[in-house]
């Protein structure tokens, strides 16, 4: 029973680590100040900050290709992208 | 004894060719892939776009390629790049051959299920859950992780430990792939 116990609280601290660390990473990060957020509400904000950088990729995908069908061969754009691939 | 060379060497690859590549190379984190390698193959499979696909499908190639590029920048080491790049190889391989067989080879082999398959001709890149076990579910594990591992490509079968890190790294490379989209945008709309 103790085995399991101490195994319980180590990896209760690993998730409490890892949690903070996510905590870090979401913008709203700085706002915050510091304070220490209950789990479910830092899950959420993941998710919806995960949802909302695939948006984001997505628009800025569409955008991208609006772009270069505008971009032709001998443009500078096709230029730069030709010399940092060489 | 003059220095016998016969061909001059190539010029070294400068680092930083151009001030823009500079502004999107900053900050390069230290855990995540290096922003250099996330613009490499983006730009490369960018490269590989613009002579070949139509224009109407551009948009969701593009997505995919970005979405690969950042799969292939990232440490294999990672679940979800190894997720992510199984399942463009399942895509590709539905495209070329028929799904029934795609079945039977992905049943026997990798977990992803053809409910993933679908999921993914929709339009969508996520990670679908497993076709008959559920997730294995922690204590103290809140009800909350079920929709974070939809969202993260390979979430699906993950512990709940290897769940929060694998988030950690995965919005860490999320950042950095808009980033560094947005710096391509903002460079060629300024030309």
């Amino acid at each position: 029973m103790s085995n399991r116990r101490s195994r319980a609280s180590v990896s209760e601290e690993e998730i409490n680590e890892l949690i903070s660390r996510l905590q870090t990473l979401l913008p709203s990060a700085r706002r915050r100040g510091g304070s220490q957020a209950s789990t479910t509400k830092l899950l959420k904000e993941t998710c919806s900050y995960i949802k909302s950088l695939h948006r984001e990729v997505d628009d800025l995908s569409d955008r991208l290709s609006d772009l270069m069908a505008t971009m032709d061969h001998n443009s500078p754009g096709a230029e730069i992208i030709r010399s940092l691939l060489r | 004894m003059a220095a016998k060379r016969t061909a001059p060497p190539p010029p070294p690859p400068t680092p930083n060719p151009i001030p823009n590549r500079r502004a999107l190379a900053s900050g390069a984190g230290s855990a995540s892939p290096s922003k250099r390698m996330l613009a490499f193959h983006f730009l490369r499979a960018l490269s590989r776009i613009s002579s070949a696909t139509p224009v109407a499908c551009r948009t969701r190639t593009i997505r995919r390629a970005a979405y690969f590029s950042m799969a292939r920048a990232a440490s294999p080491r990672r679940s979800w790049s190894r997720a992510l790049l199984r399942q463009v190889r399942v895509r590709r391989a539905v495209r070329s051959r028929r799904a029934v067989l795609m079945r039977r080879r992905v049943v026997s082999a990798a977990p992803a299920p053809p409910l993933g398959v679908r999921s993914i001709s929709a339009g969508q890149i996520t990670s679908a859950p497993l076709a008959g076990a559920p997730p294995p579910r922690q204590a103290g594990e809140p009800a909350r992780a079920d929709a974070l591992r939809r969202l993260v490509p390979g979430g699906g079968e993950m512990e709940y430990c290897s769940l929060l890190e694998e988030t950690a790294d995965y919005v860490r490379c999320l950042r950095a792939q808009v980033q560094l989209m947005q710096g391509l945008v903002d460079l060629f709309s300024g030309q």
